[in-house]
């Protein structure tokens, strides 16, 4: 079967590689119908990677495409980023403490109202006059409402011991 | 697929489909493997037929691709039967009708196995199979000499071990 005599087989006859080299001598003829199970199959196969060939060009084409189209309103956007005009002065601070206020004027009452008992000797005269001046200065609905009455029930607590 | 094509397909089954099952059934040792294994090949062939240049060495190799994942998936089987059996129940079945065939397939790389079974099998003349490996003929050449010495080398190794 095999004779190539230009490049000369590199083993002898009875050489054991001879054994594995040697040309096929058996012959195993096809089943009856096997050319057209096979030829059918091929014929599947086909079809069936050319079906998942379009599928992934269009997966790519959408892909692409899907972000093209959305990016055109945002992408102008960009240069109009003129951040000047927000600090706008005075009367923006004013409500931003009083929302703030709000919160550590209930809290500090508390506080206040746990030290009174322990530190009764000299600190609570020096307590309350802070806490007056700059909780009125921010709020002035709230706190009014809220300071006078923790003011006025502390002396009383203190000075009665 | 054209007239002309469905013909040429025809003849190259007619002529190539006996030669490559006998080769298929030595190494598998089973007809009805080697039916599946060549067909396999066709119809791995026919799927791109348009974009294979040389069939007959396409067969060859994908035939010997397809006979070495039979042996692995044997193999496979061989060792979850032998964890759950005795060995000795299981040990005729792996025997190869001729085992220095598999040698052939199993002990050669891939960079080596493809040259020689393209050159020894497939009939091809080294020109030929160098323009299809995309190497040079000295290369080809050099790897059928590396090949064969490999082969002897195992010949040797399992006739020691016999002995």
């Amino acid at each position: 079967m095999i004779t190539h005599s230009d490049e000369g087989p590199d083993f002898e006859p009875d050489d054991p590689l001879a054994v594995i080299l040697r040309p096929t001598t058996d012959y195993l003829g096809p089943p009856p119908g096997r050319y057209e199970a096979v030829r059918r199959a091929a014929a599947r196969r086909r079809l069936l990677r050319a079906a998942a060939g379009v599928g992934a060009a269009c997966a790519v084409a959408a892909l692409i495409a899907l972000p093209l189209r959305v990016s055109p309103d945002g992408a102008p956007v960009s240069p109009t980023v003129p951040l000047a005009p927000p600090p706008a002065s005075s009367p923006s601070t004013a409500p931003t403490p009083s929302t703030p206020s709000a919160t550590p004027a209930p809290v500090s009452p508390e506080p206040t109202d746990g030290a009174r008992p322990d530190s009764s000797p000299g600190a609570p005269t020096d307590r309350t006059v802070p806490t007056r001046a700059p909780s009125a200065v921010p709020t002035p609905s709230i706190e009014p409402s809220e300071v006078p009455n923790s003011v006025d029930a502390a002396p009383e607590r203190e000075t009665r011991p | 697929m054209k007239r002309s094509s469905e013909k040429a397909a025809s003849e190259l089954f007619a002529a190539l489909y006996p030669r490559l099952a006998g080769w298929c059934r030595r190494l598998v040792d089973d007809d009805e493997t080697a039916h599946e294994i060549a067909s396999e090949a066709f119809t791995r062939l026919w799927a791109r037929w348009s974009s294979v240049a040389e069939p007959q060495g396409f067969l060859y190799v994908t035939a010997a691709n397809l006979v070495r994942d039979h042996w692995r998936k044997l193999e496979r089987e061989r060792r979850a039967v032998h964890r759950a059996t005795t060995e000795a129940a299981v040990r005729p079945q792996t025997e190869q009708a001729d085992p220095s065939v598999r040698l052939l397939v199993q002990s050669l790389p891939e960079r080596l196995r493809v040259p020689i079974l393209l050159h020894y099998y497939a009939d091809m003349p080294i020109r030929e199979v160098s323009v299809l490996t995309g190497r040079k003929e000295g290369t080809v050449k050099a790897d059928l000499h590396a090949a064969r010495e490999l082969l002897r080398a195992h010949l040797r190794r399992s006739l020691d071990h016999t002995l």
